[in-house]
């Protein structure tokens, strides 16, 4: 190490190497007019496809918004640091920061000789006295060029053994073996030719460039010296650039794109979990048009997304209705309206059928996976808006949704037997008290449906025994609407979010404790879009919170104290595993209070971890919507997290959702398996022992 | 071709149904009203035809009801279903099938259509007469109960859900055909569909103007609310229920 820099401290200033040398002026003219060719072919291919997306719609919210700070911070972590590339798959996520790498660098590499080189030839400097291209500079340029290569060839190679070794899910096309072969080759071509240059030249300090180098001496030893070397390098240099130029000509029709269109959609696209936009009757009356009904209705910046997806199919592997045999596949989804959008004039359902559009659960597992951000969720709501506006929906997902409408619930039960889950508890309603901390919002669920109901009992005894000043809307509440937007019944969500902020603006609320996850995200992400639309007022604000969330902040503030005996209660406790629901954890990020709490209740060793847990949880099968879809209780999408459930031997099943309990619960019953489904509070109430 | 179909208002099925104290008909304050849910899988078997068969020959839909001005909301859920136009004989007078199989006869007259989709009964009264009662005033082939429809043979080929299973029957055009249940999952009208629906035409007929000659055969005497003597119990165990059913 000393050795090498105090020779790095000793180098000549004035040490380089000829760029184009050893080639004559016709094979420069040559090589200039190609160059030309293959650029225009590379800006024609670009302009094919922005012409593509140029036909979408352009967006309300333009992503050239966002701040600069996050679009820098974007650029770093998600594109030059490879983060959400290297999350998932990790031997593949580091081959590409391999190929990523070596080919950033090459590039850059090869720009800052051109530019060296034009400028240079400017202002009429001797090729052998560049402007910067010498010294340390170059030592360096010339180790960190060659490491680059072998780097890219490397993550070529992986990809290459990859794609001869793998099955039919990676779903490669051609042109992928003709992009890796170029880049091989053009690696290789480049250390011989760097090989011959060396022997032809005698270019100092060679061992910076240590692979040439290397391609030097078997070349030597063959009888190549620098007399007869001259032909021989013009040949390869030639080949060399044949395959740049091919690459640069065939980069917008290859894969190659995604480098591209996946970079500005990295840095610009508005992506916040749980957040769909909005759309308004004014703008549905102006168009006569609700979501999206050919690809031109989806906006640009989708478009571009489409070019951003390599197919790698992350995305399905996690997909909960993929798995379960549904026809869904988000990689097909998007990948399908990447055909529409090129052949242009097909229906949409070529690209996306019906059927799969209505098989999402809205799980949000593909638009956090996605390394490239595409998110194949929002076409999928686009569709359904467009399926339900043209009266393709129909049998029970359709009565729920008319349900909602008509009696603000999806069973259609009348509201004022919204309280008769409250019977005997003294449940204080909003109009009754002045003063208050909370709103306890149950939900339809807790309100109606029997099982659920037992939960809700156990949260409000909680409250009670931490002294929460709490009340709940009664029959004022109605349906959140957040199934009916997943559903893609945009303004049947509106007008129930209309009359609920009209609600809320009557009574001074701070804060809202729901019950159901959904719910949570309607108020964190979907609500606020209508503040000033349905008169919430100016300074119209409450802080929205899941009932675990605000469980486990009573007990950090010791106003609910569980026993020191609770743990103990069972000698030998039976193994407890805990379903992360997919709006609480993936989508909103809460995974500790749920856990917080459960281990309250019972010693460590008895709780186990499903596989898929945490913000990487797996869809119970009941979100977007598909609660409502009478699918026999074994074909349901989350079939597959039933399994695991049974498979990790838990006997008690802790959830935070009334949808992932029902769906649980139906799942393991229909396989007789002896596993007991309980919410979190229940579990907690029990451990306080003061359940009745 | 062209299809009517008739909508008949009933109170919401989600809803409670109070009898008035004296006897004298349901209580309709507060009632909510939807469109009779045989009458929307009629409506949507209309839709699914026209989706099937429509070539250069179009497929005209036409909703027909009977009654008070306010059935129009319930002719606006079957336009925003996909009819192309409805038709509302308004009236106030109180009908029972009789009146009501006379009234669409006059309709059918005037419309001439070729075929009369109907839901097999309405869930307010459940007569299951209306139909009935048209074909024959109609003179017409009759198919009620369908669980499928389709066009061939003498005209339509029908299966029908009989209390003996299931019987197939073709009927030739033009004909009055009742829809079952299981014919299909009528579609969800939503709030777009219906924007868009109100640029379509509902005709609106004085009963008067069709000058039916036809006379209640039906009076209603009284109502009164069936009592409920089951009582039910949440039990803890299975050992209390054995206490309970032990004889």
């Amino acid at each position: 190490m000393v050795k090498l820099l105090s020779q790095i401290a000793g180098i000549d200033k004035t040490v380089t190497r000829e760029i184009l040398g050893n080639v004559d002026p016709i094979s420069r003219t040559v090589f200039y007019v190609l160059t030309v060719f293959a650029l225009c072919s590379f800006v024609h291919g670009l302009w094919s496809r922005w012409v593509l997306w140029k036909q979408g719609r352009r967006s309300d919210a333009s992503p050239c918004s966002l701040p600069l700070g996050v679009i820098v911070s974007r650029v770093v972590g998600r594109i030059l640091l490879q983060r959400r590339v290297r999350r998932q798959r990790k031997a593949a996520g580091r081959a590409h920061v391999l190929l990523f790498a070596g080919f950033g660098i090459l590039f850059i590499g090869t720009i800052l000789i051109a530019i060296e080189h034009y400028s240079a030839a400017a202002i009429g400097r001797s090729p052998l006295d560049p402007i910067f291209h010498k010294g340390l500079y170059f030592v360096i340029y010339e180790f960190v060029l060659d490491t680059a290569g072998l780097a890219l060839l490397a993550g070529c190679l992986w990809f290459f053994n990859r794609r001869f070794k793998s099955d039919s899910s990676m779903a490669h096309v051609r042109s992928d073996y003709v992009v890796l072969g170029l880049l091989v080759s053009l690696v290789i071509t480049g250390y011989v030719a760097e090989g011959l240059r060396i022997t032809l030249e005698d270019t100092p300090l060679p061992g910076f460039s240590y692979v040439g180098l290397l391609f030097a001496w078997p070349l030597q030893w063959w009888g190549v010296t620098s007399e007869n070397a001259a032909p021989i390098h013009l040949t390869l240099w030639w080949l060399h650039v044949v395959l740049a130029l091919g690459l640069i000509a065939l980069f917008p029709h290859t894969r190659l794109l995604h480098s591209l269109a996946g970079a500005i959609n990295l840095a610009c696209s508005e992506q916040t979990l749980g957040v769909m936009q909005p759309i308004s009757i004014e703008q549905v009356e102006e168009t006569g048009l609700v979501g999206a009904e050919k690809f031109t209705d989806f906006t640009r910046w989708q478009l571009l997304s489409l070019d951003a997806c390599v197919s790698c199919g992350r995305c399905e592997e996690l997909c909960p209705a993929d798995q379960a045999g549904k026809v869904l596949s988000p990689r097909d989804v998007v990948q399908g309206l990447r055909c529409v959008m090129e052949l242009g004039n097909v229906p949409l359902n070529n690209g996306i059928s019906n059927d799969a559009a209505w098989a999402c659960t809205t799980c949000h597992a593909c638009v956090e996976t996605c390394p490239l951000g595409v998110d194949p969720l929002e076409f999928i709501t686009d569709v359904r808006r467009n399926l339900v506006a043209e009266g393709k929906l129909k049998g029970p997902p359709g009565q729920a949704l008319q349900k909602m409408q008509r009696s603000g619930n999806p069973w259609g039960l009348p509201a004022d037997e919204r309280l008769t889950w409250s019977e005997g508890l003294d449940v204080p309603l909003v109009n009754d008290v002045e003063d208050f901390e909370i709103v306890y919002w149950v939900g339809c669920a807790a309100a109606y449906d029997r099982r659920i109901q037992k939960v809700a009992r156990a949260v409000v005894q909680l409250l009670q025994a931490a002294k929460v000043k709490f009340v709940v809307l009664g029959p004022e509440e109605r349906c959140t609407g957040e199934s009916a937007r997943r559903m893609g019944d945009e303004f049947l969500f509106q007008e129930l979010a209309a009359n609920n902020i009209s609600t809320f603006s009557k009574y001074p609320i701070k804060k809202i404790v729901t019950h159901c996850p959904h719910c949570l995200n309607s108020f964190k992400h979907d609500y606020p879009q209508f503040y000033e639309e349905f008169g919430g007022g100016d300074d119209f604000h409450f802080e929205a919170v899941h009932h675990t969330q605000f469980l486990s902040e009573l007990l950090a503030a010791g106003r609910l104290a569980i026993p020191e005996n609770a743990q103990g209660g069972n000698a030998v406790a039976a193994l407890l595993t805990y379903h992360d629901p997919c709006y609480l954890a993936r989508v909103n990020g809460i995974t500790e209070s749920p856990r917080e709490l459960i281990q309250l209740t019972l010693p460590e060793e008895s709780v186990v971890e499903l596989s898929r847990c945490g913000e990487n949880t797996a869809c119970c099968g009941a979100g977007g919507g598909r609660m409502w879809f009478d699918d026999e209780a074994v074909e349901r999408t989350g079939s597959g997290r039933v399994d695991e459930v049974i498979e990790s031997a838990a006997k008690t099943l802790a959830v935070a959702c009334p949808f992932c309990l029902t769906m649980m619960n139906d799942g393991l019953a229909a396989r007789e398996a002896a596993v007991e489904v309980r919410d979190v509070a229940e579990l907690l109430l029990e451990a306080l022992g003061t359940a009745s | 071709m062209k299809i009517l179909v008739t909508c008949k208002r009933v109170p919401d099925t989600d809803q409670k149904i109070h009898v008035k104290e004296d006897g004298g008909g349901i209580d309709d304050s507060n009632l909510a009203y939807v469109l009779n849910p045989f009458d929307a899988i009629a409506v949507e078997e209309a839709l699914r035809i026209r989706e099937e068969y429509q070539t250069n020959d179009e497929i005209q839909i036409v909703a027909v009801g009977v009654g008070v001005a306010d059935y129009e909301s319930e002719l606006r859920t079957a336009l925003a279903m996909g009819a192309d136009r409805a038709i509302l004989v308004e009236s106030t007078a109180i009908m029972d099938p009789w009146t009501v199989a006379n009234t669409i006869a006059a309709v059918v007259a005037r419309e001439s259509p070729d075929l009369v989709l109907m839901g097999k009964q309405a869930v307010d009264d459940d007569a299951n007469q209306t139909g009935q009662f048209l074909a024959a005033l109609l003179q017409w082939p009759q198919a009620t109960f369908a669980s499928n429809i389709r066009f061939g043979g003498l005209g339509l080929q029908v299966a029908r859900e009989t209390d003996q299973g299931i019987e197939e029957i073709e009927v030739p055009l033009p004909a009055v055909v009742t829809a079952d249940l299981r014919l299909n999952e009528p579609r969800y009208a939503s709030l777009p569909s219906i924007l868009k629906a109100r640029k379509k035409e509902i005709e609106i007929i004085a009963h008067a103007d069709l000058q039916v000659d036809a006379d209640p055969k039906l009076e209603v005497l009284s109502m009164k609310s069936e009592i409920s003597q089951r009582s039910c119990v949440m039990l803890d165990n299975v050992n209390s229920l054995i206490e309970i059913i032990r004889p």
